[in-house]
This record gives structure tokens, sequence and C-alpha cells, in this order.
């Protein structure tokens, strides 16, 4: 080693530039976060924010469309619209809140198979989940239609087993059919947003010691007093998201109710969508909006408190 | 009662394999009805085989036009959202700055929002500023919605990352560009990755907010809601089909690779 | 700026003038004037939050220094970048590039000086951190210490003026640290750069470095030789942290010459004069220093055969642990509750049981004083800001 650092004579390093001592130590990147954050910050001001206090102003504008809106402090039509459209509002909750149960209770089989029981299939069927999202959820919601489709095979199964009698007294289908019922939507939302409860609840299980369950069972639990005491304590970050996820755009969502539904089962959103759309009562569509809005972050920020992951986000 | 024991032992993994059967039935359906021959305007019944669609799938008018749109703002939207949502990342992880938790209630937001009420609003605030829509408006409210989930999957990456190695790039003679181009951003790079493809899978199947605000333009999405009330062509079928064997082939493919490059390194 | 030039007195050497740091209104650095001189093995020691990694950094450039300057040789470095200062840094977690091969990782420094065929030099640099085989592999591949060698060749390969090691040690096991302590020793021998060694551990300090500064809650209590720092502490923390001290608090009786004679309880020890660090005045308390394995054990029976003109203290044996070269004793004694002592395993004396009655004895030279204004537990492993002894 000597005589590499004495042959080769240290190549040069950049001479120091003159630097005046008296000059105060500079502060490095003082400006450089706010620099980071100015453009997707602007971004989300401008079309995430500013729209909303747009839609707040204009549903209490009152017009027309010839002659234009202007502010009239109108609070009166969110208490037309909630008159009118509660039953859409209720639907939208109780379909939502229907299909969130299901995605948990069909996804954590799935979600604990993957992160405990899978081995060397794990990454095979993480990739069978995550593909279908590959297929426009149109086209998948599309295919529905087929799978229940009046006097087909799933239908058919369903009536033979007397299963259609009990739930036509329920009122979730109508007589022989189920698309176009409240079943076929809740079906529909449920297999829309199962994927978002799945990978959640996958992660939260992925991160669990392996360890612990057999702790648990040296300290005498069983099987099932170990997932109950153990495991799905431990996999409440992935529940909790898990849930929002699936909750918040199913109970926004309208194309399950407009592809698989009839118009007895819609929904707030086929409500907001066709008097913004179709009928243009903006009013009307902003106050729904702006009431769906307030309703889910209530709903939200209640459940985050009281699931205790306040530190989820 | 021997089967019985048998069933409960394998509970966990037949009832998993039930979701997952759940999860797969449609796209089994999309792909064997891609290879139907409907009698109507409708593809929902069964009627007889045939390669027609496969052989012609850009044969329905306007449905190549509308998947290219959706592709062009697919990778434009992926792009912006990319870039932004990296900046706010790093930002995030690495500095300190005022009023960090409303910037992350504001990134926060937008996740936790119907999309329908951002479609509305969005609209309304297009129409208040006479805006035209299009490919633009489209555009802003993808990059809106897409962002929010870059900055969550980057920011994940970047907080594994060891502060050190910045400190060991600019202590062996890289400069800040040289630091970023060389240490940063290559360690950074699968936090990203993951981001962009988030962004591209959000935006290429968007439907709600685009179509509150897309004008006359007509996505993807938007040609398969429109062929819903007018008639689906089998060609919808062959397209997604496509889409799910490309995206399966791409991930096993990746798989493959890494698998291989860990064998040869071990 | 060459090799050769850089021989001459003092142009290399790194000079800390009036440098500290305060983060708010916490001071992890009290501003401190510091000389390491070229070619030299120095070494900061302290435990975890002295300010010994802040003042390394500072040196690094990666930290900004809130008063004071760094230069090297007579260049102001206070106010350059890192990438600008030749200085380079063998960080505690090695920092090596996970996305590329040792190779690269070794040649990154030369490369972005812009330096072209950059292959003889790294493959050289490889075979002298024995790792030439290894030039294609990831970081990830290799072992601990192998990690620790590819982070000292990137460093080394662009021939700093000063080399900075943070805890280079740290997270290896006991065995190849011992070894890798020789190596480090055996390259800083070889290429006779400077290197500053920052580090926790007082064994690795003292077998490595020609010069130690021990660092205290951001200040340097005491720089020196290992040598002189273990036999002539100056204060109760650099007794206390660089081994293992007895400390005993006594009161001046009288100052002949170049002695002093103290009291502690009725027993009266000798202390010379150029030994004792504190103001010595009669009546006066100071604290009596002796390190435990100068000290010799006798049974109270053989009390007799004692030379005289040793200092003198009688005790019981409260506990006894065998350790292989040594056995350690502690001793209850009037003047002190646990006197410890160590004994070489040469004739091992079998009455030497708890509860034994023992004369401990030693050479009044081999007695330090310090100031008794201080606390006794300063630097023990028990006191707050010292970690655990780092696994020795």
């Amino acid at each position: 080693m000597s005589t590499l650092a004495e042959a080769e004579a240290p190549p040069p390093l950049a001479p120091a530039p003159a630097v005046p001592t008296a000059k105060p130590p500079r502060k490095r990147g003082r400006w450089t976060p706010y620099l980071l954050l100015a453009p997707g910050l602007v971004w989300l001001l401008v079309f995430f924010a500013m729209p909303m206090v747009y839609q707040a102003s204009t549903s209490v504008q009152t017009g027309s469309l010839e002659d234009g809106y202007r502010v009239t402090w109108h609070f009166a039509t969110y208490w037309d619209a909630l008159s009118e459209y509660y039953p859409q509002f209720l639907r939208s909750v109780l379909y939502a809140g229907s299909a969130t149960v299901l995605c948990l209770l069909l996804g954590y089989p799935l979600a604990y198979l993957i992160a405990f029981r899978a081995g060397r299939w794990r990454n095979l069927i993480l990739i069978l989940v995550i593909a279908p999202f590959f297929t426009s959820f149109l086209i998948r919601t599309l295919a529905w239609k087929t799978i229940l489709s009046d006097g087909g095979p799933v239908v058919g199964a369903l009536d033979s087993l007397h299963v259609l009698d009990v739930t036509s007294w329920l009122g979730l289908t109508a007589g022989d059919r189920v698309l176009a019922t409240p079943l076929a939507v809740v079906c529909g939302l449920t297999y829309n947003f199962l994927p978002f409860m799945i990978l959640p609840l996958y992660t939260s299980l992925e991160r669990i010691d392996g360890r612990l369950h057999e702790a648990a069972g040296d300290l005498y639990a069983k099987p099932f007093t170990t997932f109950r005491k153990v495991t799905f304590p431990l996999s409440m970050p992935g529940v909790v998201s898990g849930t929002l996820l699936t909750f918040i755009p199913a109970s926004g969502d309208y194309v399950n109710a407009e592809l698989l539904g009839s118009t007895n089962t819609a929904m707030i959103g086929n409500v907001i969508q066709s008097q913004f759309l179709r009928i243009l009562d903006y009013p009307t569509a902003a106050a729904l909006s702006f009431i769906l809005m307030a309703a889910i972050l209530v709903m939200v920020t209640v459940y985050i408190r009281k699931s205790g992951t306040e530190d989820l986000v | 009662m021997a089967l019985v024991n048998w069933f409960k032992r394998r509970l966990v993994v037949i009832s998993g394999l039930l979701t997952l059967g759940y999860l797969l039935l449609p796209n089994v359906v999309v792909t064997v009805f891609s290879f139907n021959q409907p009698k109507g305007r409708f593809n929902y019944e069964w009627q007889e085989f045939s390669t027609a669609a496969w052989t012609d799938p850009c044969g329905v008018a306007d449905l190549c036009g509308s998947l290219s749109l959706s592709l062009q703002l697919a990778a434009s939207a992926t792009l912006g959202a990319t870039v932004l949502g990296t900046m706010i990342a790093f930002a995030l992880v690495r500095y300190r700055f005022r009023a960090r938790g409303a910037v992350n209630s504001l990134i926060f937001l937008p996740m936790a929002m119907p999309e329908v009420v951002m479609a509305a609003s969005l609209l309304t605030l297009f129409l208040n500023l006479g805006a035209q829509l299009g490919f633009w408006t489209i555009l802003i409210a993808h990059i809106m919605f897409c962002l929010s989930f870059v900055v969550v999957a980057v920011k994940a990456r970047v907080m594994s990352m060891d502060p050190r190695l910045e400190e060991a790039a600019r202590d062996l003679y890289a400069g800040p560009v040289q630091t970023f181009v060389r240490v940063t951003l290559p360690i950074a790079a699968p936090g990203i990755a993951a981001g962009a493809l988030l962004a591209f899978a959000l935006s290429f199947d968007d439907f709600i907010i685009t179509n509150f605000n897309a004008g006359s333009a007509v996505t993807f999405p938007m040609f398969v809601w429109g062929s819903a009330q007018r008639g689906t062509p089998v060609q919808i079928n062959v397209i997604g089909t496509a889409m799910f064997l490309v995206a399966v082939l791409f991930v096993v493919a990746g798989m493959v690779v890494t698998n291989r490059r860990k064998k040869q390194k071990a | 700026m060459t090799s050769k030039k850089s021989t001459e007195n003092g142009s290399g050497d790194v000079r800390l003038s009036g440098i500290g740091k305060t983060y708010g209104s916490f001071t992890a650095v009290h501003p401190l004037d510091l000389t390491v001189p070229e070619g030299s093995f120095f070494a900061l020691l302290g435990a975890s939050g002295c300010g010994k990694t802040t003042t390394l950094r500072m040196i690094a450039g990666l930290e900004e220094p809130s008063c004071g300057t760094v230069s090297l040789g007579d260049q102001d470095v206070t106010n350059l970048p890192p990438y600008k200062r030749p200085v380079n840094t063998v960080f505690q977690s090695y920092a090596l590039f996970p996305h590329l091969d040792i190779f690269e990782n070794v040649a990154f420094g030369l490369r972005r000086r812009g330096i072209k065929g950059v292959k003889k030099q790294v493959e050289e640099m490889l075979e002298l951190v024995q790792l030439g085989e290894q030039a294609r592999k990831k970081p990830h591949q290799l072992s601990g210490g192998q990690q620790q060698r590819v982070a000292v060749a990137r460093a080394l390969i662009n021939h700093p003026k000063v080399l900075l090691l943070d805890e280079p040690l740290g997270a290896l096991d006991l065995k190849l640290r011992r070894q890798m302590q020789l190596e480090l020793k055996r390259i800083q021998t070889e290429v006779g750069i400077t290197f500053i060694h920052v580090t926790h551990d007082q064994e690795e300090a003292m077998t490595m470095a020609d010069t130690v500064a021990v660092m205290n809650a951001g200040r340097v209590e005491q720089l020196g030789s290992p040598a002189d720092l273990y036999e002539n502490p100056h204060t109760t923390f650099v007794a206390n942290f660089l081994g293992t001290s007895n400390l005993i608090e006594a009161e001046v009786d009288s100052v002949s010459g170049e002695e002093i004679v103290l009291k502690a309880g009725d027993v009266k020890l000798v202390l010379p004069e150029a030994r004792c660090g504190a103001p010595t005045r009669t009546g006066g308390k100071i604290l009596v220093g002796v390190r435990p394995e100068k000290i010799t054990l006798t049974h109270a029976d053989d009390a007799g055969e004692i030379p005289a003109g040793r200092n003198r203290i009688t005790g019981t044996v409260a506990a006894t642990s065998f350790i292989g070269v040594s056995t350690q004793y502690v001793i209850d004694s009037s003047v002190c509750p646990e006197f410890e002592v160590y004994v070489q395993n040469i004739d091992r004396d079998t009455r030497l049981v708890p509860g034994a009655e023992v004369v401990l004895h030693w050479n009044p030279a081999h007695t330090f004083g310090l100031d008794a204004a201080q606390s006794l537990l300063a630097g023990t492993a028990g006191s707050a800001g010292v970690e655990e002894e780092a696994a020795v």
C-alpha cells in the first residue's frame, strides 16, 4: 500500500476556492421543502380544495340555467334535497355497509391464507388478486349481468335450493330474478371493492411474527382463541384501512346500481350524477354531494377515533 | 366425523379459495365471452364459438380510438402525478417545515372522498371558470386523484432509506445533483415505480371522475359504459382479456427475472 | 498539495478552533479547540451523546458548526460542502450503496472526480483489503467484516488528507473486532494518513490510537496518549471511564516537600505532589485514586511481611470472581465500601475467600489525586450518559 500511496500522487482534489472566512455559514436548503411541495400542493389546492368551495357556494345559489345562478344563501336546498332523496341516502349507507361487512368476511380468510398458509403459492395468489384490476372494472361488472342472468345456472341453483324464496321474503330479490335487485347491487359492490379489503388486510397480517402464534399456543391458547386474542387484534390497522377503502368508494358509487340494479335500487351517486349531468339542477346536485361528503367525513372521523388507530394516516 | 375434522382443519384454505374464485369468476366469463358470437346487440348470453372479435379487435367504431385516448391520458397522468407526488414525498420525509399537519390532510383527503363528490365539485369549478371540457380537464382530474397515491407509495420507500447513504455520496465527492441522480433516485426507484404503476392503473380504469369532466371526449371506460346502454360488442371482452393477460405476463416475467438473479447470486 | 509537501511541519494538521454545535437550546458540542497532528491515529472517546460523532461530522462537513472554524493544514474548510473536502468517512453502518456492486462502491469517489481508468486502482485497493474475489457482489451478499473493509477501501482509495471513522467496528462481534482493530492500525501505518476515530469503547481507543481525547457532555475532558490518560487521569470521569478506579475521599493532613500526606478516617495515605491535579491546602478535601491492578492483597495473618512505606488499608473480602488471567476481589473497608482489586493468578492464596480479613497495600507512587468537587461516580457504567460497556 505504501507504494500505492506514494507512487501515484493523490489525484488533485478540487482546490479550495478562496472562501472568505467572514461569510456567515450558509443555511443549506432552507427553501427546498417549500419548492418541492409547491407544485403538487398548488395542484391539490386548485383542483381539489377550491372545487369544494365552489361547490359549497353553488349549493346555496338560486336561479336557472337560462338566467344564471346567484348566491342567495338559500339553505332550503339542503332541506329539500334531503327530504326528497333520503331513501337514496339510506340505501347508499345500507348497501355500502353490507358490502363492507361482506368484503371483510370474504376477504379475511383469503388474506390470512396468503399471509400464513400459501407458502410458495403466495405470490401467484397475490397476482391473481391484483390482476383483474387490469381488465376494466366496467367490463367485469358487466360480466355479472351474465353470471346472474335470469334462468342462468347461478339463479337456477339458488332457486332450486329455495334460497331465492328466503331472499325474496327479505326483500333482497324479486321473484325468480336476481338482476335488478338489491342483492345484485350488493354483490357487485362487494366484488368490486374486495381487493381494497384484501390488500391492506394482507399487509398487516404479513407483518405479524409467526412466532406469536407459537407463543400463544405455548401459553395454552386454542387455535381459535389465538386468532381472537392475538391475530385479529394485531391486524386491526388492516381491518380499519380495509373497511375505509371499501366503504368510502362504495357509498359514492353509482356504476353497480346502474348496471346491476333498477330504479328501485338507486343510490345517492345515481342521483348526484343525474342531477349534474342530465337534469342540470346544479344547486341540488351540489347540496347532495356536500351532504355526502360531510356524512363520510363525520363517519370516518368517528370510526378512526373509536378504533383507536389515529396514527393510521 | 373424520370428514368434519378434515373440513375444520382446512376451513381457512377452503374459504380463502372460494373468495379467490369469486374474484376471478368475472374474468373467466369475460374471457369465455370474448369467443362468443351473440345474436343481438348484447353479449350477455352464450350462442356459439367464434374468433371473429379476436381477429378484428378494432372492428367497432370508436373503440380503439377510446382505448388510445385512455392510454395517452394514463401515460400523461402517470408522468405528472409521479413527478409531483415524488417531490412531495421527499419533502415530507426529508425536511422540516411549517404546517405539516395541514399538508398531510390535504394529501389524505382526496383518498377519503367518494369519487362522485370530487367529480361533481371539479365540474362545478370548470363550469364556473368556463373551461372547455375535454382531454385537458380529464388530465387535470386524473393527476389530482392519482397524486396522493403516489405520495403514499414513494413516502414508504424513502422513509426506509438510510440518510447516511446520501451523506456517504456527498462525502465521496458527489455534488447535490450527482448525489440525487447516482444514489437517491436509484434507491428510491422501486417506490417510485410502484407509485407510477398505481397511478397508471387508477387513471386507465377511472370512470366516475372522467365521466363528469370529459365533455365530448370518450375514454375506454366511457366507451364501455355507453355500450352497456347501446349494445356490448365482443371486442370489449377481447380487450379486457388481453389487458389481463398482458398484466399477468408482465408480473410473471418480472418474478422470473428476480428469481434468476437471486439464484445467480446465491 | 502533494504528499511530499504535506510532511512539512503542521501543514497537514486538522485544526478545530472554537468549534461548537447547538441545536436550539441543546448544546451538543461546547466550543472546543483541538489539533490533530498529521499522520496520527487520533481517537475521540466518549459515551453516546457526548458530542464525539457531531464533532466528527463537522470535520467531514456533514454538520454545520454553530461557531468556530475547521482547518486542514493552512486551508479553512469550514464553509466547504463535504464533496469539496479532502476528507473521507467510514460510516457507522458502513452506508454502502445497495444498488452498486463492491467494485462500483469503491470506484464511486474516483468516478465523481472524473478520474478515468479506475480499474487498476480499485483492484489494488480491493486486494489491500483482501476482497479481490468479491468485486462483483452486492453489499448485502457480504458478511459484516467484509462490508466494513469495503467501507474502508471506498474511503481510502481517494487518498484523503484525513480519514474519519465513526464507530467503524461497532457492528462486529468481539473476535472480528479485535482482528479489525489490528488491521486498521496496520493500514494506517502503511498509508500514513491521519485517522480520526470515534468510539465509545475505551479498550478500542487505547489499542489503536496514538492520542485519545476523552469527551463528556460536549466537552473534551482530557487529551493525551493512552498510557498517560490511564495513569494520570485528571478528572473522575476519565478515571472511571478508562478502566476502573478506586476513589477515596480524604483530607490533607500535611504537605512535606514532594509528598502529600492524607487522612481518610484513621488511615494515612501518601500521594506524590506531582500526581495531584487538585489544589492542596491543609484540611482541604482530595479524592485519592488507585487502579485495582496496582494493589497487592495480603491476608491479615501475614500483615507483618508487608514492607514499610506502602499505603495500607484493612478490610474484609466481600466477593471474588475468577476470570482466568486474574481474580477480581471486592473488599469492604472502612474508607471505601467497594474496593476493587485485581490479582494475577500466579500463586493463588486459598485463604482469600469472602469474609477473610485482608490488608490492601500499594506503592504510594501509584496513587493519584483528584479535585474532590466532582462526583465520585462520573463515568462509571451506572451513571447517566454512559451506555453499557459495549460488550467488552
